[in-house]
């Protein structure tokens, strides 16, 4: 099905934009909407969900190497079951990824292109992604490296040139409110968390298996504190009206003005969310023709990749009228359902998948 | 029903036989199905008016109602 190696490091670097590019951008104020002023302590609580999606991804690739979700979880429960299961991960990757990419479309056309038809602009991203899932998972992790620099860049650079306008004080009272503010905000951040299992099509593919926990590991420790940076940033500009903003990053990047020659670098933020966005559609892409063609039994998987991109731009459209129920999606029902599919039903399958071993060892003996 | 739509599909649809098929023709037959079939699924649901139709996200949203309205008060 899938001849290419990656190595591990290679994987990190593919997750870690697919995580951040749409974290830092639209989670700031949602978190900030329950967590009020605390909102940098929700990634650090949401993390645990990370940790656990990795430790539980990495512990069935153990138990069956060389296999992703979609084939395992038919040795596991069963060949009907876990064909019904495949079936409810396909309804999750194909419409998860029409949603990030509906949600790149709609920040392109509100904030920079306003009179371009946003079906341009997210079919002209999808074909930029088919045409690299097309070209296998080694072009996917060799165009992750290459991105990388122009994604941690202009964060840096953007962190650096703030420092005039933050104010410290804004970060008191620390959980004024106890502990549940953030809680309750770490739960969206969680919904993205839980994409990590996303490692569970990779780590069949990788050079040096050994290592891919720990590189799996590091990548969240690293996305965490991203976001617990970010969301300080962000906080410490804006305060108390973070809530209301859709993209807080970008008013935050408004506030730059250096030696009156680096202003306007909201075009920063846009280099960051388009090369973002252009990695994390390409993981999930690849997610899910992988596992339609595993699902379906097919020889190879890139037959299916044009057609299913077609699949993908019907679905960032179907059911969302407007980009105000495209957000109110991403908080009533994405982190529910990115937990359940990703980190519970993973967690399930470990624990039947242990029983059922055990049990074959005591009735050979 | 929306023409345009439907038919800038069908010109995608075309142009994405006419990229794959030289390519796929010896796998199996089995491949070809999905393909077309995928393909088929992509046209007939750009007949319809999907923004205004209730989909798959829309069930999800009701699946996780008692949740959403916990995040919504």
């Amino acid at each position: 099905m899938e001849k290419g190696k990656i190595s591990s490091l290679q994987m990190a670097i593919m997750l870690y934009p697919t995580i951040v590019a749409t974290a830092i951008l639209g989670a700031p104020s949602i978190t900030a909407k329950y967590a009020l002023n605390d909102l940098w302590l929700s990634p650090i609580l949401a993390a645990l969900i990370g940790y656990a999606t990795v430790y539980i991804a990495y512990k069935l690739h153990k138990l069956y190497p060389k296999q992703t979700v979609i084939q395992f979880s038919e040795q596991i429960i069963g060949r009907i079951p876990g064909k019904i299961l495949g079936f409810l991960y396909l309804f999750f990757y194909i419409p998860i990824t029409g949603e990030i990419l509906r949600g790149y479309g709609d920040f392109i056309a509100d904030s920079f292109m306003v009179n371009t038809p946003i079906i341009v602009i997210m079919a002209s991203m999808v074909i930029l992604c088919a045409l690299i899932v097309r070209g296998g998972i080694e072009v996917l992790g060799r165009a992750a490296e290459l991105f990388l620099p122009v994604f941690i860049f202009p964060i840096c650079i953007l962190i650096i040139l703030l420092s005039a306008d933050l104010d410290f004080k804004n970060i008191f009272p620390i959980l004024g409110d106890g502990i549940m503010p953030p809680l309750k905000g770490a739960i969206i951040p969680g919904g993205w968390f839980s994409e990590f299992f996303l490692i569970i099509f990779l780590l069949p593919f990788l050079a040096d298996m050994k290592k891919g926990m720990k590189y799996g590991m590091v990548t969240v420790f690293a996305v965490m504190m991203t976001l617990v940076v970010v969301n300080l940033i962000v906080l410490f500009v804006l305060g108390s009206t973070t809530s209301s903003k859709v993209y807080p990053l970008m008013n935050v990047s408004r506030y730059v003005s250096f030696g009156e020659f680096f202003e306007h670098l909201e075009s920063a933020v846009m280099a960051i969310w388009v090369v973002g966005a252009f990695v994390k559609i390409s993981v999930f892409y690849y997610a899910a023709a992988l596992s339609t063609a595993q699902w379906l039994n097919l020889s190879d998987y890139r037959p299916v990749v044009w057609p299913i991109g077609i699949l993908i731009v019907e679905f960032s459209f179907w059911s969302f009228p407007s980009s105000m129920e495209v957000s109110r999606y991403d908080i009533i029902a994405f982190p529910f359902h990115g937990i359940l599919m990703q980190t519970i039903i993973p967690l399930l399958l470990l624990v039947i998948a242990f029983v059922r071993k055990r049990n074959k060892g005591t009735n050979t003996r | 029903m929306r023409w345009g739509t439907f038919l800038g599909t069908t010109v995608i649809v075309a142009l994405i036989i006419l990229y794959e098929w030289p390519k796929m023709k010896q796998n199996p037959k089995k491949d070809k199905m999905a393909f077309f079939s995928l393909l088929l699924m992509g046209l007939v649901l750009s007949m319809f008016n999907i923004q205004q139709m209730s989909g798959p996200t829309a069930w999800i949203v009701t699946f996780f109602k008692p949740f959403g309205e916990f995040m919504e008060k």
